[in-house]
């Protein structure tokens, strides 16, 4: 180092080639993307067809709404394993009172008030009780389970107002509704988790729990509000996902636990807290939801679409591990 | 922070002894409760034949959740399990079909599976630095993914007398449940007398200062994945005799059902605290709750919601230190 003082060119030259690879190490999640899209429709035309486009937009929106409070949690250093359990308990409760239009808001509701008193639970246990969040979420997941099949007996009946229909599965020249419900919200939680002061509590809660003490943060508020947050897009996005499939059963949401953990950590939030945006955690659902969307178009069995999520999580911790050690 | 407020050393020690066997009697106290009210409302329920019933209904359980602890007692997990049993039923089955010709290499080579895929888990673990929780998440989808390209619906069967296995008998105990008990009981003078043994908590209490040490906390975590990759295998191998052929989500539940008995029977997910027996209670007590639930004729709905309650209930009785995610 000291012995050979590099001239100004070669200086010059390394830092752009520095501020080079940081530019693609900051923003490898979106350059992804979009070369994961070039590759798809290089291999298979129809992949960047219109109507496949909006198939996977209306796809992306439920998942990337629940990624969205997943990320929350997880930047609090949680984990939240319910909000499967939750979208299904939502939309079968909800659903099960009325179908009618102009019930829809007492339906809306009844489905977030669900969504927020699991995320209250579950904000109780792990910080009043200090229950690790796996469990706790674990638990309350299987207990919601117990009660949507007690409340069903198995086989739920309610029927899902037209509206819902409409959000769910509607489009506009070929832009799905439920991407502009997606955009709102998402709107929202940028603003919320990026712009305000509780979005950096929530950075200084999960990245160092101890500096957030002595510097005065309401620490378990903070954690407390992220599950609720997590709870209520979790049922918000389980009655729009009810009405793109158009019936509610009990399994709705089903696989979105562990999807909406993954595509948060292949967005670079990670795991041990205080790391990580919204944007990332959303291009992080788009690359899972164009994966998923890939292997069956490619005419690959069913089955590689599991394998390539297992490697796919495997993967993408591996380079933010390397990345931040 | 209330610790540090004890006034007195003896309270303290108290406190502690206490805390390290609090898994142990709370797990046993709802133990003899549930008996006690089974004993109550069902005559049936007091008989022997009915106990050793859910003694042996609980082995599969007891035996997933044996390699699940150690994991759990490193700070880790492993949510492989399910995927790993139901892939080794499966080519079980499918590789014997029938012919018991090659059941002993069949089967040793099932075990040595079990363990390796659980050594590759515990090798992400260690050099790909990634959390326990994802790495044995996606080796479990890659599994699941593999079974499902070897056989989407039932395949093979096993051979006459392999349901031996799973139904042969100690006189009129249960041979599978009681060997159980043999491996627990193992598996806890191990854990309590070897220096291996110690290290596995001491590497579950701080893995860095472990580490920093000496304490070899590599090899301490490949083997806990190891050893719960076999018997996740072990435990394929048991269902397997019992159901007579394989199926690609045989395995599915013991993912996440695997960790009841060990959060039941107190063993921190947060690592270092806990022990086996324990979890040999917690699986009773499962078993127990649904025979019961049984008798008293609750659904299985019902059921799901009383084992989330149960959790939830032993859960909030000891207070975690907190650390990590898991």
């Amino acid at each position: 180092m000291t012995s050979a003082i590099p001239t100004q060119g070669a200086s010059g030259k390394t830092r752009d080639r520095d501020s080079l690879v940081r530019f693609a190490s900051r923003n490898g999640i979106y350059l992804f993307l979009v070369a994961l899209f070039a590759v798809c429709g290089a291999i298979s035309p129809a992949f960047l067809r219109l109507d496949n486009l909006g198939n996977l937009l209306s796809q992306f929106a439920p998942l990337a709404i629940v990624v969205i409070g997943q990320s929350f949690v997880i930047l609090v250093r949680g984990l939240d394993l319910s909000v499967a359990s939750v979208m299904a308990t939502a939309a079968v409760a909800a659903t099960s009172f009325s179908g009618r239009d102009q019930d829809a808001v007492p339906v809306l509701a009844l489905g977030l008030v669900i969504g927020a008193a699991t995320g209250l639970l579950n904000g109780f246990l792990v910080t009043k009780r200090q229950v690790s969040p796996f469990l706790a979420t674990l638990a309350t997941m299987i207990v919601l389970q117990g009660v949507r099949f007690a409340w069903t007996h198995g086989a739920p009946s309610g029927s899902v107002p037209p509206i819902f229909r409409t959000l769910g599965a509607g489009s506009v020249d070929g832009i799905p509704y439920n991407i502009f419900a997606l955009l709102a919200v998402a709107a929202v939680a940028i603003v919320l988790l990026h712009k305000a002061t509780f979005g950096r509590q929530v950075y200084i809660t999960g990245g160092n729990p101890l500096t957030a003490r002595l510097v005065g943060i309401p620490s378990d508020r903070v954690t407390i509000i992220c599950y609720v947050i997590s709870g209520v897009l979790a049922a918000f996005a389980g009655l729009i996902l009810s009405g793109f499939v158009g019936v509610v059963d009990n399994w709705v949401g089903k696989g979105f636990e562990l999807n909406s953990i993954v595509a948060a950590v292949i967005g670079g939030v990670a795991l041990s807290g205080g790391r990580g945006t919204l944007p990332g955690a959303l291009a992080g659902a788009a690359i899972l939801v164009t994966v998923f969307n890939a292997v069956l178009l490619f005419g690959l069995p069913v089955q590689f679409q599991i394998i390539i999520q297992g490697l796919v999580i495997i993967v993408a911790t591996a380079f933010y591990a390397r990345q931040s050690a | 922070m209330t610790d540090m407020a004890l006034p007195s050393r003896d309270r303290a020690r108290l406190r502690r002894m206490a805390a390290s066997n609090a898994g142990l009697l709370v797990v046993l106290s709802l133990l003899v409760l549930m008996l006690l009210i089974g004993a109550v409302v069902s005559d049936r329920f007091r008989t022997f034949g009915n106990v050793a019933n859910v003694f042996e209904q609980s082995t599969g359980l007891a035996l997933v959740s044996l390699g699940q602890t150690l994991a759990v007692l490193t700070g880790g997990i492993d949510l492989a399990v399910g995927s790993l049993i139901s892939l080794i039923i499966c080519l079980t089955a499918g590789l014997l079909d029938g012919d018991g010709t090659y059941m002993i290499p069949v089967l040793a080579g099932m075990l040595a599976l079990g363990a390796a895929i659980g050594l590759v888990n515990g090798l992400g673990v260690v050099y790909l630095r990634i959390h326990p929780l994802i790495v044995t998440l996606g080796m479990g989808a890659v599994l699941q993914g593999v079974t499902l390209l070897y056989a989407l619906g039932p395949v093979g069967s096993v051979p006459d007398g392999f349901d031996a296995l799973a139904y042969g008998t100690f006189g009129p105990l249960p041979a599978a449940a009681v060997v159980t008990v043999l491996l627990y009981v193992a598996t806890a003078l191990l854990l309590r007398s070897s220096r291996f043994g110690r290290y596995i908590y001491a590497v579950g209490d701080d893995g860095n200062a472990a580490k920093l040490i000496g304490l070899p906390r590599t090899q301490v975590i490949l083997f806990v994945y190891a050893f719960s990759g076999f018997f996740a295998a072990v435990t394929a191998i048991y269902l397997v005799a019992r159901f007579g052929s394989g199926q690609p989500y045989a395995g599915a539940n013991y993912t996440l059902a695997s960790i009841t008995p060990v959060v039941v029977g107190g063993t921190m997910l947060s690592g270092g605290r806990g022990g086996v027996m324990g979890t040999l209670f917690g699986a009773y007590l499962v078993s127990l709750l649904n025979n019961l639930l049984n008798f008293l004729d609750v659904s299985t709905y019902v059921q799901l919601m009383f084992q989330g309650l149960i959790i939830i209930l032993a859960v909030s009785l000891y207070v975690e230190k907190r650390k990590s995610i898991a």
